[in-house]
């Protein structure tokens, strides 16, 4: 048992562990995937954004700049009609600052001749001056030099004004031709590019995200960091670096002028870098954001899950102790239910075999036809039934012990033993029943009580003598109607010693039954709570049907009426019907006595065994007996020898109207009623001492005769004429 | 079958009580015998407790009977029982012996 409960054990614990390892394996493969997945849409999202806000800084970029370039074409053809006048070009590049906001500053430098006229925001007027001086030399600047080479619009590098106004500028340049098509001019328009600070430095797609523009050579013009803004370029900063080399690789992805994406490491963290150029001006634009930052939001959701998943783990495997644990003990429960209950199985067939089941019991007589039925509430019950015959009589009883299922059902078996014990040598039902109280009350311990009902059913006379000891009255049912039995009231047994009980008689003509019943019949309820009861028992009952069919037609009304309804009581039935009197035969009883005077007083027992059978009166009783031990004491005294053995064969014979004795012996030829009768009208001086005896055998009885037998046998008949 | 013999100077009583067969009517008829031997007063024959007399114990009552005439002596039968009553009517002892029925309360 307990190896087979160690099995058990580690088999319900292996179990657990593997649907924890599924359960964590199936968690973890799906928060991977999941895990991926966020992984690469936040990416996604991240270059999304990032891409978004450079697109969008580029546009506003060249928005201003094709204002300014726009401008600045505008202009190219009142240039070209005042080139003869220089006076009227000052003019000009006042306008040009007063009508366009971007525009801070204006020049048109003249090719050839030293003439440069200049106007400029300060304070927030315009004021107009000369580029043409001595320390200047605008003719070798890079702004007038570049567009005459190339022949179209130039955007300078960006440079720091330090006399103006210390802003970040750049400053577009187109060359003017006159009319022969010969490059006469350059129109310059500065612009200052605050804005493009205040723009770039506006773009925040995640906290510490930072951008960057640079120009062409690679010169920084935003930054986060103000002390770098055109100080240094990119090369010299790449180089000032720990791990120069992918700053370099950087910077030429950087400036190669197409789109793109790469990764660094700067001060141990990983950043992502966004970058494209803008174009016509050559400028570089790009946003880095710290890797960590970007999935920032996934981790700590990752912690989230993991923390949930642990939880829910943890969870499951207290769940599956806790389910295996009760599972086990449920397997104990269920182990040890299932062996009380096969015991009480053994034990209700046990306890069904204790009562007489075969039916019908005695098919050889005709006098009696009786079916019984029992159902206990539960595997055992505390009802029982009886019967059995000796002596031509019915003993049977039936009885309900207190209580039910198996304390019930052990004194219901001792119940039964005691009537089995008591009734095999009394014949009196108030004899047994006040036998059983005897013995159950000195050793009821348990304060249980029987109501019991004994009977004695003379098979010939139908002649019942009962006792009832607080049983429900059993039910005569004759042709004629039904009627509960007179009942005195007696205590159950059991209850106490010394009890006494009364008994009772009936005469029962044939065709009578007696219905005996626990009351499990007539309390056995229905849905409603209610009660079969007697008055639906009593139309059941019916004189002039089996035993068995009455008994089968009372248990479907019963259950009919319960409709499913669970049976509360232990319900049992016992059924007996007087069929005819025997009387009309003939019965015959036997006794066999030897020649030893102190076996005469068995006749008395014997005489009276025939006068129950033969059902007569006690005077006519005690005068047989006295015939018939006159008739074998003068036996037992003269037919053998003394001191040598012999046998007194006593037969008696009940027939309908008559009795006869005959007693026969082996001894020696005698015939009793040749011996001289005494003369009973003597005086007392003459009667002689003996005689008595043949002169009252013969008083007694109509008819006396003796044989002597073929084979050596006295043979004394006496007849009694039965009125 | 008990006997029980209650003496003084004139009455000697005997309770006779049970069955009176041939089975202990030697016995009976042993412990009778002082009776016998002394029959010349009132001897009681107390039958209330008989259940059952058969001719031998009839014959014990002979016996007394005859001893009690020869010595002078008287036997009275007591509150014998109907069927008892019925052998001595049988027998003839009812003319034999003087019968008296303690009244019944």
């Amino acid at each position: 048992m307990m190896a087979k409960l160690d099995k058990g054990k580690r088999q319900a614990a292996r179990q657990g562990l593997l649907i924890v390892v599924v359960a964590l394996l199936t968690v973890q493969v799906t928060s991977l995937l999941q895990f991926a997945y966020s992984k690469y849409t936040v990416t996604q999202e991240a270059n999304r954004r990032a891409e978004g806000q450079l697109e969008a800084t580029e546009l506003h970029i060249l928005g201003v700049m094709d204002q300014v370039e726009t401008a600045v074409r505008n202009a190219v053809w009142s240039v070209q009609q005042q080139l003869q006048r220089p006076d009227s070009l000052a003019a000009i590049t006042r306008r040009m600052v007063e009508n366009n906001p971007v525009v801070c500053g204006s020049s048109v430098a003249l090719t050839g001749r030293n003439i440069a006229p200049y106007s400029h925001e300060e304070n927030g007027r315009v004021v107009t001056s000369t580029l043409a001086t001595e320390e200047y030399d605008y003719q070798h600047q890079e702004w007038f030099l570049k567009p005459l080479e190339l022949g179209k619009g130039y955007w300078s590098e960006p440079y720091y004004d330090e006399g103006g106004g210390n802003m970040l500028m750049t400053t577009y340049s187109v060359p003017v031709l006159n009319k022969k098509g010969h490059p006469a001019a350059v129109l310059t328009a500065d612009v200052s590019l605050d804005w493009l600070t205040e723009l770039v430095g506006r773009v925040q797609v995640y906290p510490d995200a930072f951008s960057m523009v640079v120009s062409q050579s690679g010169q920084i013009m935003v930054c986060p960091v103000e002390t770098l803004v055109m100080k240094k370029n990119i090369h010299e900063l790449a180089s000032s670096m720990e791990e120069a080399e992918q700053f370099h690789q950087l910077n030429s992805s950087l400036l190669s002028g197409q789109p793109g994406n790469a990764t660094y490491r700067y001060e141990g963290k990983v950043h992502r870098i966004f970058f494209d150029s803008v174009p016509r001006t050559g400028w570089s634009m790009s946003i880095s954001i710290p890797q960590d930052e970007i999935y920032a939001d996934m981790k700590r959701m990752g912690w989230v899950v993991l923390l949930l998943q642990l939880l829910g783990l943890g969870l499951l495997g207290l769940v599956l102790y806790v389910t295996v644990r009760n599972q086990r003990k449920l397997n104990q429960v269920s182990l040890s239910k299932s062996r009380i209950e096969g015991e009480l199985q053994v034990a209700s067939s046990i306890q069904m075999s204790m009562v007489p089941k075969i039916f019908p019991p005695y098919p050889e007589r005709s006098e009696v036809d009786m079916f019984a039925a029992m159902d206990p509430a539960k595997e055992v019950g505390g009802d029982f039934y009886d019967f059995f015959t000796r002596n031509e009589r019915l003993f049977f009883c039936i009885g309900d012990v207190s209580g039910k299922g198996v304390p019930a059902s052990l004194l219901m078996a001792v119940t039964r033993s005691l009537f089995r014990t008591v009734s095999a040598h009394e014949r009196s039902p108030q004899r047994i029943v006040t036998t059983i109280n005897e013995s159950m009350a000195e050793m009821n311990e348990n304060n249980m009580f029987v109501t019991l009902f004994c009977g004695v059913l003379d098979l010939r006379s139908g002649h019942l003598r009962y006792c009832n000891a607080g049983h429900n009255p059993p039910v005569l049912v004759t042709p004629k109607g039904n009627r509960t039995l007179p009942m005195v009231a007696n205590l159950p047994v059991g209850v106490m010693q010394e009890m006494v009980f009364s008994e009772q008689e009936e005469d029962l003509v044939p065709g009578t039954g007696i219905f005996l019943y626990t009351d499990g019949l007539t309390e056995a309820e229905n849905h409603a709570k209610e009660l079969f009861g007697e008055d639906r028992m009593m139309e059941i009952l019916r004189a002039d049907i089996s035993s068995r069919q009455l008994i089968g037609d009372m248990t479907a009304a019963v259950h009919g009426f319960a409709a499913g309804a669970e049976q509360s009581d232990d319900l049992t039935m016992l059924y007996i019907r007087f069929m005819n009197n025997q009387l009309a035969g003939e019965t015959e009883r036997h006794l066999i006595l030897h020649n030893d005077i102190q076996q005469i007083p068995q006749l008395a027992s014997f005489v009276e065994a025939v006068a129950e059978i033969a059902h007569l009166d006690v005077t006519l009783t005690m005068s047989l007996n006295l015939a018939l031990e006159e008739a074998v004491s003068n036996v037992i005294m003269y037919a053998y020898p003394p001191g040598s053995d012999g046998l007194v064969d006593v037969e008696a014979v009940v027939r309908n109207d008559e009795l006869e004795f005959i007693v026969s012996d082996n001894g020696v030829a005698f015939d009793p009623t040749a011996a001289p009768e005494a003369d009973v009208s003597l005086d007392v001086d003459e009667r002689p001492i003996g005689g008595l005896g043949i002169f009252l055998v013969k008083n007694i009885m109509d008819r006396v005769s003796y044989t002597r037998s073929d084979d050596g046998k006295n043979i004394l008949s006496m007849t009694k004429i039965l009125s | 079958m008990d006997v029980r013999i209650n003496e003084t100077e004139n009455v000697t009583t005997v309770e006779l009580e049970g069955r009176l067969d041939t089975a202990v009517s030697q016995e009976v008829a042993a412990a009778l015998q002082p009776v016998i031997d002394k029959a010349g007063k009132i001897i009681v024959l107390d039958c209330r407790d008989l259940d059952y007399i058969s001719s031998s114990g009839l014959r014990i009552f002979l016996t007394v009977r005859k001893a009690a005439a020869a010595a002078g002596g008287k036997v009275i039968v007591r509150d014998i029982s109907t069927e008892i009553r019925q052998v001595f009517m049988m027998t003839g002892f009812l003319n034999l012996f003087e019968m008296q029925e303690t009244p019944k309360d």
